[in-house]
């Protein structure tokens, strides 16, 4: 299969570089990924991990190059946030305004019905509204949140907020999720709840690759936990401005770009995750993401990537 | 100790002690006055204030009742010109929070006209305005638009910008995040700010009446106090705070029903 199937797309990033002024963040950066992956994101603070997700986001579109996702069936340039792809931050993902139930529904409501049709059509958008929020609650319950859905994200908990945060992007069935440190805040015993969580779509995932369809989730999800992107990744890819530079005949460092990309372990929900197995890879990323002594060709280490 | 809560019961019973304390001192200072001067009407005696009651509420010579109509009057004109003021300083805070070359449009007259006193301003309402309904409804509406303008304006820059990119995530327009993300994040607070605007707003009402009203609370304060009928001016006084207060309640339930969620986040 190859990433021009469109049931096998899912981002495709070409030659982006970004930078604010004298400032260079990101360079020549490429990265494919294919319908159904789940790339963990890492790299040393400052490489530009977040400049990257708010340029998929489409909110920072890149100075250079271009990032493609499926919009609406067709290939089309990311350079405005939209309904393809979902959005999870560590905090500010749901509105204090709207119950859980709502926070999920809102994306149906403002997706598929349109302000004169809510304004206008009394009858028709009261119906409309039942028939979301039933879904929005079939949702909630099986993201084990049935007893929470009448309550206001002030009234839940770090986990409860980030599970209702996950599902409201999830219902809109976004070709690429996008995930920016989303269990930051959270204790150890509730993280490793919501990677269960997350490592349950992946299951759902294999399913679906099985019958013959198109994996219904994507996402990319940026953590500074490295065990966190190993356990929930399927592939790990390292973002780092520490690259051998000077060879490619630059006088400054041009920016960060894509120095590791490789395939790691897939692990079940229910599988307790033996932290010790990732050493290997940890001590690996360690040296050649994050460590700025080790200057290596920037296309070393990837064995995944972008197919050139 | 600092914070620490007291029983309802408590609260409750302080609470109409420093009621029945303010009545009691009342009655004190009007028992001296009178002692000294028996037909004084400064301070009356509570005989004489029902006396100043029954003035303004029984039919006078051209069978009205004053308290009839000046409450219509004054209610009137302050329902208006508050109708009006949050209508305009809502839609202006709105379109300054959110479209970037209003707001360097708007910024300055905004911030120049939040710091004209309007009582001071009172004349150049009356060259503009003349002294009927229309001096009222601007002098309160202008009065209170500056303060609303830039309480929302300042709401809307608060508000997270992974909020508003999330919604287009969800497949909001750009109008659909001013209506569904914007002015309910913002509602709350306009809320609290237009029961702020209450006082100034009767404020800026009573002393236009005070100088050029024929009918309404203001004229008939002065009117009274010229008389030194001071047992009409106080239960004026008293009318006035309960139709404030009364109007600060409507606001604080409105809140309560439109954002219910305000409550448990401010918590």
């Amino acid at each position: 299969m190859t990433l021009a199937d469109p049931d096998n797309f899912g981002l495709q990033c070409q030659g982006v570089s970004h930078w604010f002024g004298e400032n260079k963040v990101l360079f020549d950066l490429n990265l494919e990924v294919q319908a159904g992956q789940f790339v963990g994101l890492v790299g040393p603070s400052g490489c530009g991990k977040s400049t990257l997700l708010r340029a998929i986001l489409g909110t920072h579109p890149p100075l250079k190059g271009r990032i493609l996702t499926m919009q609406n069936g067709r290939l089309a340039n990311a350079d405005r946030p939209g309904r393809d792809r979902g959005i999870v931050y560590q905090k500010y993902s749901l509105y204090p305004f709207l119950t859980a139930l709502d926070n999920v529904a809102l994306g149906l409501k403002l997706d598929q019905t349109t302000t004169a049709f809510r304004w206008l059509n009394w009858t028709g958008w009261a119906k409309k509204r039942r028939e979301f929020r039933d879904r929005a609650g079939a949702f909630l319950e099986k993201v084990g949140l049935g007893q929470a859905m009448h309550l206001y994200p002030s009234q839940m908990s770090g986990g409860m907020q980030q599970r209702v945060a996950i599902a409201q992007a999830l219902i809109m069935e976004p070709e690429i999720i996008l995930l920016d440190e989303p269990f930051g805040a959270l204790d150890e015993a509730t993280r490793e709840e919501l990677q269960e969580m997350l490592l349950r779509l992946y299951e759902e995932n294999a399913e679906v690759k099985a019958a013959g369809g198109k994996p219904p989730y994507t996402l990319i999800i940026v953590t500074h936990e490295l065990n966190e992107a190993i356990r929930v990744g399927d592939r790990l890819v390292g973002l780092s401005q520490y690259w051998d530079w000077k060879a490619d005949g630059h006088e400054r460092s041009p920016g960060a770009t894509v120095v590791y990309d490789k395939a790691v372990p897939v692990f079940r929900p229910d599988e307790r995750p033996e932290y010790a197995l990732f050493d290997d890879i940890r001590r690996e990323i360690r040296k050649y993401v994050y460590n700025p002594e080790v200057l290596q060709q920037r296309d070393k280490h990837i064995n995944v990537g972008p197919t050139r | 100790m600092i914070g620490r809560p007291i029983t309802r019961a408590k609260a409750v019973l302080l609470s109409v002690l420093s009621v029945l304390l303010l009545l009691a001192g009342y009655t004190w200072m009007s028992h001296r006055q009178h002692q000294v001067n028996p037909n004084d009407t400064t301070i009356p005696s509570w005989s004489q204030l029902a006396e100043g009651v029954k003035k303004f509420t029984q039919p006078d010579r051209k069978g009205e009742r004053w308290v009839v109509e000046d409450s219509l009057a004054t209610g009137e004109r302050l329902a208006m010109g508050l109708a009006l003021g949050i209508v305009f300083g809502f839609l202006i805070g709105m379109l300054m929070g959110c479209i970037a070359p209003v707001e360097a449009f708007l910024q300055p007259p905004i911030s120049l006209l939040a710091k004209v006193p309007q009582t001071a301003a009172l004349a150049v309402y009356f060259v503009f305005f003349g002294t009927g309904m229309e001096m009222y409804v601007a002098m309160i509406s202008f009065g209170i638009i500056p303060a609303l303008a830039v309480t929302v304006y300042l709401a809307v820059k608060e508000i997270p910008a992974e909020m508003l990119d999330k919604a287009y995530t969800l497949g909001a327009s750009a109008f659909e995040v001013a209506t569904e993300v914007v002015f309910k994040q913002v509602l709350p607070k306009f809320i609290d700010a237009v029961r702020l605007s209450i006082g100034p707003a009767i404020v800026f009402l009573i002393a236009a009446e005070m100088v050029v009203g024929d009918v309404g609370f203001g004229y008939r304060i002065r009117l009274q106090f010229k008389l030194s009928n001071m047992n009409v001016v106080y239960p004026y006084l008293a009318l006035l705070a309960g139709f404030g207060f009364l109007l600060d309640y409507g606001f604080r339930m409105l809140q309560f029903k439109l954002c219910p969620w305000y409550q448990s986040h401010t918590k």
